[in-house]
């Protein structure tokens, strides 16, 4: 009953959005802009008894006068007008809301406290999920429903990562680089105050109900019952991917104590461990999490530790190889076929073992994508880093390697590929290219070199 | 009513408990001391038992590397004399004549987290653990997984591994983190404990313990 809710909840037929405007200083008015510009093809009803029309669309005085089923309400309007909206909710039956208003228990003094427990124990009574208070809303990617106040995450790409934070900021910060990075988003959302979903919730429904979700991206500040979400991802029926961001990283342990052990056991140290003991990954930077997530959706499982790197200059080869080793990966050692296969399509003008360069054949797409099909055939090797920098004299070299990828088999083994050019000359190619056939573009040698160390980790731990 | 156990209280109830403690008895007299010595064999460490002092090698109150009977004996005279300058005999209830401990020291504790509850900690033992904090937490209980990736999280374990170490297996020490971590699943009244240091070799032998007790109903 609960997930279902949380469905109709995530996925609603119909939204209404309680404190909509037309007045562009109002979130009332953001969140409608999010709904109708992000193209949602559900009804949506402007809630606002002091017009007649909201962003055009027919608007009503309550959410009670709206005759037809409604599955989702945002409530924008102020704090304490709150309480009235969602007990209207709940007569009219909606099966989830978001709670966008902010002031309750993150600010100073108890009005806000006790205007937190009203809503908690209104939702408790209609038995209403709620997304927050204080959130900045969510983003369905996967059906196009943008219940946030930021329009703009409806410019996500679509795909398999669903992003749960503690935080908006991090949300905003993790949508724009995922754009940036062509990063594949199921859905995203901030928690806001927790009023009653909660980390374990959330992370429950998107590994054992949500099918679009791959893998799923968690930012902790603090949580009060953390065994609570590791039981969950424990005992979930369904194994997916889960990395993790924590922030608030203090190594302050307990002063009073007059152990050892009480005086190192820093929340943060605890934490480490905890999400190691869980099978979460954890992640040390924005960078780190969007790369990894983006290669967990793209690329499939590795079963040991040996990567070859193949690049078209041998300098950002070196680097990847070098970040391959420092993280605790192999150099593959090619089987003699696969060798003498390399030997066949490269002259003998630079290394052709592992790490290869590729320099001589960098006029050659064909030839290019020819190794690392026959890399991707050896059996030595488990995943391969695939490296080209533009210069002048190849400026069709992605253009043309777009043409042949387009007719290739999947790759069974991660590809993680880094192309980099200039603004305005390879970016199409690169769009296209990226997320296809089990390639997964990652902006330099070292990131992607990580994203390969922790899609390796995670497959030790999921697989 | 809370309790806290340190010395040979503390040895004695973790060697009830089953856990490897290093041969120890508590005395008041130097001929007693002696015959201690010779019964556990040479060489003994002596220390100064107390409910008081924690950081005993502070205030010089223990001696390790007793060779034979003569320097056991100077060396309680030395221990009583160091304490009765100090003006802290009071402090003191006996001399601890203890087995001498040999391989690695390391540190095995016990702590109870506002959220996460009871963990565990591993770590670089003996007396520089806070100046060194190579250490790995844990929440209880903890797999076998865990305890072997606690371990090998330490810096220790470059020199677990190192192939001038060869008496030390890994999977002892695993058992013996297991072993805590039982031991705290039937003995939720155990606040904190420090077992530092725990000496490991060709096997394990805890020196020296800590640990707080709070009330039975817990």
């Amino acid at each position: 009953m609960y997930y279902e809710k949380l469905n109709r909840l995530f996925s609603p037929n119909a939204i209404a959005v309680i404190g909509a405007s037309d007045s562009f200083d109002k979130l009332g008015y953001h969140v409608m802009k999010s709904l109708v510009k992000g193209n949602c093809r559900q009804p949506i009803y402007p809630v606002n008894p002091n017009a007649q029309t909201i962003w055009g669309i027919k608007a009503y005085p309550s959410i009670m006068d709206i005759s037809d089923p409604v599955d989702l309400a945002v409530i924008v309007v102020p704090a304490r007008r709150v309480p009235e909206a969602l007990k209207e909710c709940g007569k009219k039956g909606i099966n989830g809301v978001v709670i966008i208003t902010a002031g309750y228990k993150e600010i100073e003094g108890e009005e806000g406290k006790i205007l937190e427990e009203e809503i908690k124990s209104i939702a408790e009574a209609f038995e209403i999920p709620i997304i927050g208070p204080n959130t900045f809303g969510f983003v369905n990617i996967t059906d196009g429903v943008n219940a946030s106040f930021t329009y703009e995450f409806s410019l996500i790409k679509n795909g398999g990562v669903t992003l749960i934070s503690q935080s908006g900021g991090f949300c905003h910060l993790c949508g724009f680089l995922a754009m940036e990075e062509r990063m594949g988003m199921a859905k995203l959302m901030s928690l806001g105050n927790r009023v009653n979903v909660d980390f374990p919730e959330a992370v429950k429904y998107f590994l054992e109900e949500d099918e679009a979700t791959k893998v799923i991206a968690l930012y902790i500040e603090g949580i009060e019952n953390p065994r609570a979400l590791f039981e969950t991802i424990k005992s979930a029926k369904k194994k997916k991917p889960v990395i993790a961001y924590k922030a608030g990283r203090s190594e302050k342990g307990d002063a009073a104590s007059r152990f050892h052990t009480g005086t190192l056991a820093g929340n943060y140290r605890i934490w480490k461990g905890a999400l190691r003991q869980a099978g979460i990954l954890e992640v040390n930077s924005s960078e780190e999490l969007i790369d990894t997530a983006k290669v967990l959706d793209i690329c499939p499982f590795m079963k040991e530790s040996r990567v070859a790197v193949l690049s078209s200059q041998a300098g950002p080869g070196m680097i990847a190889s070098d970040t391959i080793e420092s993280l605790g990966l192999k150099l593959s050692t090619f089987s003699d076929k696969t060798q003498e296969n390399i030997n066949h399509l490269l002259p003998p003008f630079a290394i052709r073992t592992n790490p290869v360069d590729m320099g001589p054949a960098w006029y050659s797409p064909e030839t290019i994508l020819n190794i690392l099909k026959v890399v991707a055939e050896d059996e030595n090797t488990d995943g391969i880093i695939f490296i080209a920098i533009f210069a002048s004299a190849n400026l069709n070299l992605l253009a043309d390697m777009e043409k042949i990828i387009k007719d290739m088999e999947p790759f069974n083994k991660p590809v993680i590929a880094c192309f980099n050019a200039p603004h305005g000359v390879w970016d199409d190619n690169i769009k296209h290219i990226d997320g296809k056939k089990g390639i997964a573009i990652i902006h330099t040698p070292e990131r992607a070199a990580r994203a390969m160390a922790n899609l390796y980790k995670i497959s030790l731990s999921v697989s | 009513m809370e309790d806290l156990l340190l010395g040979i209280e503390a040895l004695e109830f973790l060697k009830k408990e089953g856990f490897p403690i290093l041969e120890s008895r508590i005395t008041i007299s130097e001929e007693t001391a002696a015959s201690y010595a010779k019964d556990i064999g040479f060489p003994v460490t002596l220390k100064v038992s107390s409910k008081t002092i924690i950081h005993k090698t502070e205030l010089n109150g223990v001696k390790p590397f007793l060779l034979n009977e003569k320097e056991v004996r100077s060396a309680f005279n030395e221990l009583v004399h160091t304490f009765n300058t100090l003006g802290r005999t009071k402090d003191i209830n006996g001399i601890i004549v203890q087995e001498m401990g040999k391989g690695l020291e390391f540190i095995v504790g016990v702590y109870v987290d506002s959220q996460f509850g009871h963990t565990i900690m591993f770590g670089q033992g003996g007396i520089y653990v806070e100046a060194i904090k190579d250490v790995s937490f844990r929440p209880i209980p903890i797999a076998r997984k865990d305890a072997k990736e606690m371990i090998q999280e330490l810096d220790a374990w470059k020199i677990i591994t190192s192939p001038r170490q060869k008496r030390i297996n890994p999977v002892m020490i695993e058992d013996f983190l297991l072993k805590i971590s039982d031991f705290v699943e039937t003995h939720k009244n155990v606040e904190e404990m420090d077992i530092n240091p725990v000496f490991v070799s060709e096997k394990i032998s805890i020196c020296d313990a800590r640990i707080k007790i709070g009330p039975k109903n817990k």
